[in-house]
């Protein structure tokens, strides 16, 4: 009876941490995409031109900011999927 | 599990995705990714292929492709070693360009991928241990590289006299250890991570198959066009992080090497 109630406890931790990290990496990635974007725009509205080489650097920006929220999503992966196997 | 009513059809929260599980052998005491390891051969494979095959088809008249190809490449990785370490630097173009098209590769065997739980041909990207091998031997090539540029002594002083003045060099080495700590760390992670959600995408897209409404096999018909949608992205993300993953490397030597203050 006590095992279950602490497997239910586990289990619960372990989705709620997991769904904290998986919303707080998603706020942060979004915000941080949202702002190279901007700037992007910003700088291709100043000078045309220049619009193949701010879309090579706005790509990069966009995949390290991604990569936080991509390191939650394992850690998210990590506690659920080992947790939940017992 | 109950079912959510008619309306949903049959009940999809019983299955549960398996992620992260690979073919494990015991070596000497040692647990091997036998998948893993599998697949990195074969990436390895395709990579000498492609190198032997430019050279073959070597030619200073017009290229073909793939030598412009791998020209192109080349060319882009030179210069941005130029641009940021200088001429000495050109050491580190073959590392640079070996990166990117090795991580490429194995990045791109996601797309034979169909979510099942041990893939035939899974990237191998997708396993932490791969990417934490080549993140470790990159860090240990920056240090080699920092330590015969600056000396020991400019080294380890380094390490002391920054970013705050020398009295507070317990705070500095803290400090620093910290990033340093963080750079392998952060590299695997990165590219670990990108991967483990492409491969845990296809798995719940496959599982995704089980829904029925009534008898209609509405999840089999569903799961093409999702598949779909999602490998396009992932394949964005496979170019991206390989780019990234080079790039990296290239920074972390250029700080690593670089003898100003």
């Amino acid at each position: 009876m006590a095992d279950t109630t602490q497997q239910a406890i586990q289990l619960a931790g372990a989705m709620v941490g997991g769904g904290l990290a998986l919303g707080g990496g998603a706020v942060g990635a979004a915000i941080g995409d949202g702002l190279a974007g901007s700037q992007t725009i910003a700088g291709v509205a100043r000078q045309p031109e220049a619009q193949g080489r701010l879309f090579t650097i706005m790509f990069l920006t966009v995949g390290l900011v991604e990569a936080m929220y991509f390191i939650n999503l394992a850690f998210t992966a990590l506690f659920i999927f080992v947790l939940y196997k017992k | 599990m109950t079912s959510m009513g008619p309306w949903f059809g049959s009940p999809l929260l019983a299955l549960v995705p398996s992620v992260g599980e690979h073919v494990v052998r015991k070596v000497a005491g040692l647990s091997i990714d036998l998948d893993t390891v599998w697949a990195t051969g074969a990436a390895v494979v395709i990579t000498c292929a492609l190198g032997l095959l430019v050279r073959r088809q070597l030619t200073s008249g017009v290229p073909g492709k793939l030598q412009l190809a791998w020209e192109t490449g080349i060319q882009l990785v030179t210069r941005q070693i130029e641009g940021s370490i200088g001429p000495r630097g050109l050491a580190i173009v073959p590392l640079a360009v070996a990166l990117f098209v090795f991580i490429l590769i194995a990045n791109l065997f996601e797309f034979v991928g169909i979510g099942s739980r041990y893939e035939w041909l899974g990237a191998p990207t997708g396993d932490i241990n791969l990417p934490l091998a080549m993140a470790v031997f990159v860090i240990l090539l920056v240090h080699m590289a920092s330590i015969r540029e600056r000396g020991i002594g400019g080294y380890v002083k380094h390490y002391l006299l920054q970013p705050f003045p020398k009295f507070l060099f317990p705070l500095n080495l803290f400090i620093n250890f910290v990033e340093e700590l963080s750079k392998p760390l952060t590299l695997a992670l990165r590219l670990f991570g990108n991967l483990l959600s492409g491969t845990l995408m296809l798995s719940v897209i496959a599982f995704l198959g089980a829904w029925k409404l009534g008898s209609a096999p509405v999840g089999d018909v569903l799961v093409v066009p999702f598949n779909a949608i999602w490998k396009a992205f992932d394949l964005f993300i496979a170019v991206v992080q390989a780019f990234i993953f080079s790039l990296l490397t290239i920074l972390y030597f250029d700080t690593a090497m670089s003898t100003e203050h």
